[in-house]
């Protein structure tokens, strides 16, 4: 039993050090992880911003039935944005839209993966404008202010405060999907365990440290969510 | 009417960046030939100073190394290509170059074709088929490597391993080797692929793993009417198992997932010109060598 557990270790050991510490392989994994960050942050920002501003039209175009041509250009991008796999978009951005063009590759994923959240963030940022009572706009109107001032001094804050934990999903699922980001040839932290994988042959450990780290930048994005969540809602009656 | 104005402006902000990116494809497409021109004249440099054996320019452009280095080379992720050419970076022969890993050696060669990389590195066999489908592309006279292909098997399995290495030696003695390397490699008219012998009955099956997508060696075809995948390989395994009674089967994957479903008893044996190197018999067991490769580097014209 005893000989049986030591051998054990020493084949873990043997297989980590393999692994990870060999020709310092763990770079492989830490590089990756920059690319995967900057990805993240880069399309989590290009998403938000054209997101809202996507939502904000078609929510205008709801409630006041102004914007209609803007509106069907919106329609049409959330269409074929969510009807066409995250990967074959890349891809045609990579190798289509930027073909003559020489780009940096993680530029070309922040454009594609931020395009994509855009339309996923669009639909949650209208949910929540949309959840709020049209009567909320009505009482800021009969104050005395007007639609703008009413939308972003009445609306909005009530509406973020809703959407929040919908963009906390949106945000881990974005960090997640840049998995495939390896397509384009650039070196992801999906794509630093598959570069392990290729020179070791071992599939267990790579993909497991792969996986640990994925689920640790997770966690960490959820704490903040939930932080913040909590921020806002302290003026919460309960 | 505020949101107007700022629609306005973002519609405004949109059209410029979209000429702004028009302007760039034209600047974008001349790069190239720029940088072309920077590595020509950094080659030479490296070749007077460094290389005895050649001096007229001719000879330098047709050096792999002198072309490779500080260049942007493309390569398939987990090949003889992708091993060489990291190890060589890492020990700073190659200068400043760097290094692309692609899923797919199409993908790289797409690459190349766009200007997105400046070198190709390759198996010879590919190389051709990637060359005649892409104009505007050549293959370096001069090869980068050679190396030895085989079959692989797990370690533990030394039953098998021998009972292929006598099957490779049969087929090598009654020419059913080399007539497979003529069909699919040497291109000799009147070569025939490998048919199994008439009658023959089967008692149990081996499966083959490999990556249907490194023509002449295994590719997919639909010529006939339905989805197959044959090529040198899948030839000459059947002709193997035939040896040893079992019927093939052939399971397509990832490149760098065959040695893992070799050791992980997925599939009996690995065949997909598989280079062997030192790495890879650290944890798998290769068979007598049955062809040579060739590692090439592909460049525009």
């Amino acid at each position: 039993m005893q000989d049986f557990l030591i051998n054990q270790w020493n084949n873990f050991t043997n297989s980590f050090y393999r692994n990870f510490i060999e020709d310092s392989r763990w770079t492989y994994l830490t590089s990756g992880l920059i690319n995967t960050l900057l990805i993240t942050l880069g399309a989590l920002v290009v998403g938000v911003v054209l997101g809202f501003a996507i939502a904000m039209i078609r929510t205008t175009h709801d409630r006041t039935g102004k914007l209609g041509f803007l509106n069907a250009i919106a329609k049409l991008y959330l269409t074929v944005i969510r009807g066409t796999p995250v990967v074959v978009q890349l891809m045609i951005i990579y190798f289509g839209i930027f073909a003559s063009v020489q780009i940096n590759a993680v530029l070309v994923a922040i454009i594609a993966f931020g395009l994509n959240s855009a339309a996923y963030v669009a639909e949650i940022f209208r949910s929540g404008i949309m959840s709020i009572d049209p009567g909320q706009m009505e009482a800021g109107r009969s104050l005395g202010l007007n639609y703008s001032q009413t939308t972003w001094k009445i609306i909005m804050p009530q509406a973020l405060k809703n959407v929040l934990p919908a963009l906390g999903n949106e945000m881990i699922t974005l960090l997640k999907e840049t998995s495939v980001a390896g397509y384009i040839g650039l070196r992801d932290l999906t794509k630093g365990g598959d570069l392990i994988r290729s020179r070791t042959f071992a599939a267990f450990m790579p993909l497991l440290a792969v996986a640990a780290v994925y689920l640790i930048l997770v966690l960490g994005l959820q704490y903040l969510v939930g932080k913040m969540e909590r921020r806002l809602g302290k003026s919460d009656r309960r | 009417m505020k949101l107007k104005k700022l629609l306005a402006a973002f519609l405004a902000a949109a059209l410029c960046i979209s000429l702004v990116s028009c302007g760039e494809t034209d600047s974008g497409s001349s790069t190239p030939e720029s940088s072309a021109e920077s590595s020509v004249s950094e080659t030479s440099d490296t070749e007077s100073s460094a290389t005895e054996e050649s001096s007229s320019e001719d000879t330098a452009a047709e050096d792999p190394t002198a072309v490779l280095t500080d260049a942007k080379i493309g390569v398939q992720l987990g090949t003889t290509g992708d091993l060489y050419i990291s190890e060589n970076i890492a020990d700073g022969l190659l200068g400043s170059a760097e290094i692309i890993q692609y899923n797919k050696g199409m993908e790289a060669v797409l690459a190349l074709t766009q200007g997105k990389v400046d070198a190709v590195v390759i198996d010879n066999e590919p190389a051709k088929v990637f060359v005649e489908e892409n104009e505007g592309l050549k293959i370096l006279d001069t090869a980068y490597t050679e190396e030895d292909y085989a079959i692989c098997i797990a370690k533990d399995n030394t039953e098998l391993k021998d009972q292929f290495n006598q099957a490779i030696a049969e087929l090598k003695e009654d020419g059913t080797l080399q007539q497979l390397l003529d069909y699919y490699i040497n291109g000799v008219e009147g070569a025939t692929p490998y048919e199994s012998p008439e009658g023959i009955t089967y008692d149990g099956k081996l499966i083959m793993a490999t990556n249907a997508e490194f023509p002449p060696y295994e590719y997919h075809d639909s010529s006939s009417g339905q989805d197959e995948i044959c090529g040198l390989d899948v030839d000459f395994a059947r002709a193997i198992c035939d040896k040893l009674g079992k019927e093939l089967e052939v399971s397509d994957m990832a490149f760098d997932s065959i040695i893992a479903a070799v050791q992980s008893g997925k599939a009996d044996f690995g065949a997909a010109g598989m280079t062997v190197t030192e790495d890879r018999l650290e944890s798998i067991d290769f068979t007598d060598s049955y062809c040579t490769g060739v590692q090439v580097v592909i460049v525009k014209e």
